[in-house]
């Protein structure tokens, strides 16, 4: 039937363009976690951060969309910074005195940040929904089959750059190397001469800004609201997981087979149920491939 | 316990226990339904985060699900009503019962997950119960919420309901933490390796840690579907867990006060911040990171603090 | 019939060979010391010999009877206690919790635990600390508190892995003085140490491993003459 034929590959594209969008919010929370082995929950309040910040910039300053774009990735980069100045540093700095365990502290923290970001959007900027303007103004574009819309086109072609930047710049640069060397071996890595905070500050910040980068691309897409990160953030979490805990190349891999798993589980399976599908699956690989997760258990006695 | 523990754990019952003797003289002085429903509505939370500090504070399993654990139960109870008109007698034990097999699987099943993925595991349950049961209409109605038959109308009644329960709660916790559980729960706590070298069967005391505190969670669900008259998938949202996490760690966590107290307060304030614009939920959440930042035994530790000036 | 044997035990991480056919045996009664250059496999063995691993080959003889699905608690229940190498105790529990705990773990009643605690803090002289979460002591006091862990409820064999690394001298003396008491009331020790004399002075035999095999086992003098035994630890590392 060549009217199924069109769906499937219509939803298999719309599916790509989704998973873009997860993987470049999912990069930032596998960066975190491949460092720090803590899970970032207000990781979907810096997307939500960059869709405000995207979607304020054009309509109340009047600056032109494509200005948007880096605001909101600077605003996201300063709140992932902020956020590990202020609350992640005892983390790896002198913690050992500490009475709450590591991996409490991380839950309760960012779980709290969370909350704090949504209220404080809520109550500076209000509960309503915003829209913000699409970056170019075309309605319809025919790719073969698929019909899209300017604005999406045009903003999957900015995230997969951005992805392919930051895998460039993680694998060739310095700093990107430095990344690694901490998080294969912190203790090693700071023996070497580097600097293991110094390199958790770049991680939280080039977190904040990807994730911020992907509100923004969506803001036009998706209506923003303070809660608005929920449903990215558990997006990323399923990546995470699916992807190796860790790995960057495994989570854009897992992004974009989540998105046009989910793209596809939406119409043939159900519409209603297609958030818990990644959910499951999340579960299910924590449940069974935990050897994979806890490879150092050994070494802990 | 050496002396010292077992003076402390019974200053905090004490110290809980005179707080609910003042809730409990409340209606004496204030007749408005409208507060003694917000007292009520707290201590639905008292149960919630005394459950979860148990979980957490004492046995160190920091699940993201306490609030599910009560739209569980309490739309086992609802179902069970609304579908083959159970009695209440019956139905709300079950509803409890439900909660606590399910959290007794769960705990089984997340068994050697840890930290983070044990965080993972347990928010992602609860979101797959709130969508689930938010999108079947057919059984539960969904989003539209399920009517439960209310027991009486009477608000002293089941304010009085309320208080009864969390004391008898706050009884069995202190019988259960003074005992040799308290003692393997706070081992696996601090060192789950350890704890097993020393011959505690971690596997049955974490197991049995899940099953008690969702079996709270549970009896706060029920309680509350037959006070509200009504239960909905919000009860699930992971807002309403973070509101716990805020009462447990403002009030004071690992104590058998702290919860009671924080989610007074914290339910309390939030009632009183919203007719001053709704910034509550900012103030929680900032406090909970200054509480976990510099102070991690909350209020009631600091309370102990000046209480404990060394004696002359 | 010994206390404790193992038999052709071998471990790999990863395709290395942790250990590769350890075979000993240790007699009732006896305080054994188990040498060896860092890397052979001595934590290791613990770690099987505690249910902590499980051994890819090899048996474990308990009483004579041999040692199946062994877990950390099982080893427990079964006599088998443990001292880790790196240090662990409840650290937000109190030093005389840690101990009740221990003993209750392992059935006692509560009133007997207590009672035995505070025997013991006397004995490893941690009476002025015994309120303190454990979290709160000196790294020797944290070490003297999981040694007096392991003997609440006398093991039938105690595994001591670097009871006295970085431990003060003193403390060390306690531990060692503890010892000996126990093993002239006819308690069976195991004890990894880096620290010849000590192991030379408070062991009638030793056990030496070299990249995971039993390089020599005896009398402590004959091993520590063994000329392979002198060889691994001038060869340093350990291959
Ligand atoms: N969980 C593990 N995963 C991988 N390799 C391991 C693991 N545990 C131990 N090893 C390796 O097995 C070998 C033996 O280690 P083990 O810790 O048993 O030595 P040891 O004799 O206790 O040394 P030390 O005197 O330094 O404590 C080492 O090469 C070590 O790197
Ligand atoms: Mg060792």
């Amino acid at each position: 039937m060549p009217g199924q034929r069109v769906l499937n590959i219509d939803l298999f594209v719309n599916g790509l363009i989704m998973g873009s969008f997860y993987a470049l919010m999912a990069i930032g929370l596998t960066l975190i976690f491949g460092l720090l082995r803590i899970v970032n929950f207000a990781h979907g309040e810096f997307y939500m951060i960059g869709a405000y910040a995207y979607t304020l910039a054009a309509l109340k300053l009047g600056l032109s969309v494509w200005l948007g774009l880096p605001v909101a990735f600077a605003v996201g980069g300063i709140v992932g910074w902020l956020t590990e100045r202020t609350l992640m540093r005892p983390l790896y700095a002198g913690y050992a005195s500490w009475g709450l365990m590591k991996d409490e502290y991380a839950v309760v923290v960012t779980f709290a940040l969370s909350l704090l970001l949504i209220n404080l959007v809520d109550k500076v900027i209000g509960p309503y929904a915003v829209r913000g303007p699409g970056l170019v103004d075309i309605p319809r574009i025919a790719l073969g089959p698929v019909m899209l819309t300017g604005h999406k086109l045009i903003a999957t072609i900015v995230a997969f750059a951005m992805i392919i930047a930051t895998a460039l710049f993680i694998r060739y640069s310095l700093w990107g190397r430095q990344i690694r060397a901490v998080a294969q071996n912190r203790l090693g890595a700071s023996l070497a001469g580097i600097d293991a905070t110094k390199t958790s500050s770049i991680i939280f910040t080039l977190s904040g800004a990807l994730a911020a980068l992907s509100g923004a691309l969506l803001a036009p897409i998706i209506n923003t609201t303070p809660d608005v990160g929920s449903f990215p953030a558990i997006k990323s979490y399923v990546i995470v997981v699916l992807g190796g805990m860790g790995s960057i190349p495994g989570s854009i891999v897992a992004s974009l087979l989540l998105g046009v798993l989910e793209s596809f589980g939406a119409v043939y399976i159900s519409y209603d149920y297609r958030d818990a599908f990644g959910l499951a699956i999340l579960i299910l690989v924590l449940l069974l491939r935990p050897q994979g997760l806890f490879g150092e258990k050994g070494r802990e006695v | 316990m050496t002396r010292s523990s077992q003076q402390r754990l019974r200053d905090e019952l004490v110290a809980s226990l005179a707080l609910m003797a003042a809730v409990a003289a409340v209606p004496l002085a204030v007749t408005n339904d409208y507060w003694l429903g917000v007292l009520i509505v707290s201590m639905y939370f008292v149960f919630l985060a005394g459950g979860w500090n148990l979980l957490a504070g004492y046995a160190g399993q920091f699940s993201l699900a306490p609030a599910t654990f009560a739209m569980l139960g309490a739309y086992g109870t609802g179902l069970l009503a609304y579908h083959w008109q159970v009695p209440a007698w019956a139905s709300i034990p079950a509803g409890i019962l439900a909660a606590a097999l399910i959290g007794m699987t769960l705990g089984r099943i997340v068994m050697r997950l840890r930290g983070p993925y044990l965080a993972l595991t347990t928010l992602s349950f609860a979101e797959i119960m709130r969508i689930v049961i938010g999108n079947s209409y057919d059984f539960t109605r969904g989003d539209l919420g399920l009517s439960v038959p209310a027991l009486t109308n009477n608000r002293l009644v089941w304010y009085y309901v309320f208080v009864a329960t969390v004391v008898l709660m706050q009884l069995a916790l202190y019988a259960l933490l003074r005992s040799r559980a308290g003692l393997y729960l706070m081992a696996i706590r601090d060192d789950e390796i350890g704890a097993a070298s020393r011959g505690i069967n971690t596997a049955f005391w974490k197991t049995a840690a899940f099953t008690l505190s969702t079996a709270l969670a549970g009896l706060a669900g029920v309680l509350y579907a037959h006070f509200s008259s009504l239960v909905s998938p919000e009860l699930g949202l992971i807002l309403q867990t973070g509101l716990v996490i805020c009462m447990v760690f403002i009030g004071g966590i690992a104590s058998l006060v702290g919860p009671v107290f924080g989610a007074f307060l914290v339910y309390l304030a939030s009632e009183a911040l919203r007719e001053a614009g709704g910034v509550q939920l900012i103030v929680f959440a900032l406090l909970v990171i200054l509480i976990a930042r510099f102070f991690r035994e909350g209020l009631w530790g600091l309370a102990r603090r000046l209480l404990e000036r060394p004696a002359p | 019939m010994n206390a404790l044997a193992a038999r052709g035990i071998a471990k790999s991480f990863g395709g290395r060979k942790a250990l590769d056919g350890v075979t000993f045996a240790i007699d009732y009664g006896e305080l054994v010391g188990l040498i060896g250059p860092n890397g052979s496999g001595k934590t290791t063995l613990l770690n099987i010999l505690s249910g902590h691993l499980v051994p890819d080959a090899g048996e474990i003889l308990l009483d004579g009877k041999p040692m199946h699905g062994m877990t950390p608690v099982r080893a427990a229940h079964s006599g088998i206690l443990r001292m880790f190498q790196l240090t662990r105790v409840f650290r937000r529990m109190s030093a005389l919790d840690n101990l009740v705990t221990a003993g209750c773990a392992l059935g006692l009643e509560f009133g007997a635990a207590q009672a035995r605690a505070r025997e013991l803090v006397e004995e490893l002289r941690l009476e002025h600390v015994a309120t303190l979460d454990a979290g709160n002591l000196s790294g020797g006091q944290q070490k003297l508190l999981e040694f007096g862990c392991c003997f609440m409820v006398p093991p039938k064999i105690a595994l001591l892995d670097e009871p006295f690394a970085a431990v003060h001298p003193t403390m060390k003396e306690i531990m060692a003085e503890f010892i000996r008491r126990r093993h002239a009331a006819g308690q069976t020790v195991l004890v990894v140490s880096h620290d010849m004399p000590v192991i030379v002075e408070l062991c009638r035999s030793a056990i030496c491993m070299n990249a995971g095999v039993v390089l020599a086992a005896g009398e402590t003098r004959e091993v520590l003459a063994n000329h392979q035994v002198i060889e691994a630890y001038l060869g340093g590392e350990a291959a």
